[in-house]
């Protein structure tokens, strides 16, 4: 891998636009060789959830599903914020492939070392 | 304070269900109060911890001596 990439992304199916395109970023990034991590915050928590994204296709783009099961398949890694999906009850033995829970100090160390980061 | 096998530990702190930055901010003070080479035995279910902790070790200097989630072992780093 060359170098390390990061794509926050704060939104589920409030804007499946933007979580559809999230995803179609960070495979372009695992497909250039990138160690890709996807962070997921406030809302976004919820694609972490296995099942979740299973009905969300946005034209025009791959189902939301197939996108995240390809960059889990292709080695990228999502990052999934623990207060954040805590305070929604949700369930951490229910997480899709290639999720982990993480705190602040995961994401600080991915980033620390001057990844770039976009965000959605 | 006592022995977990080999190691000695000086102080203990049962963060309960705390995680994220207020886990990490919190550990930071607690660790400002050892002494070099003194360890915290810290008990923290968030399950976040299980991938922040390692991290946060790396991230200030301070050696992760043993992580069996929920427990683990943080030797205070040489000042």
């Amino acid at each position: 891998m060359a170098g390390k990439f990061c794509v926050s992304l704060t939104h589920a199916k409030d804007d499946a636009d933007k979580a559809t395109v999230a995803f179609v970023v960070a495979n372009a990034a695992v497909g250039s060789e990138q160690e890709t991590m996807v962070f997921l915050s406030t809302e976004g928590v919820r694609l972490g959830v296995k099942g979740y994204a299973d009905d969300v296709h946005e034209q025009g783009f791959a189902p939301l599903k197939d996108l995240m099961a390809n960059f889990a398949a292709a080695g990228g890694t999502i990052y999934v914020c623990s207060p954040c999906f805590k305070r929604r009850g949700l369930d951490e033995n229910n997480l899709v492939a290639g999720a982990k829970i993480v705190g602040g100090a995961k994401l600080v160390e991915f980033l620390a070392g001057g990844a770039p980061c976009v965000s959605y | 304070m006592g022995e977990t096998d080999d190691i000695r530990v000086d102080a203990e702190w049962n963060a309960g269900d705390m995680g994220c930055g207020e886990l990490v901010l919190e550990l930071r003070a607690r660790m400002k109060t050892l002494r070099p080479g003194q360890v915290l035995r810290l008990t923290a279910r968030d399950p976040g911890a299980i991938e922040d902790l390692p991290a946060w070790c790396r991230l200030s200097g301070h050696r992760l001596a043993r992580a069996a989630h929920p427990t683990y072992l943080i030797e205070r780093k040489e000042d």
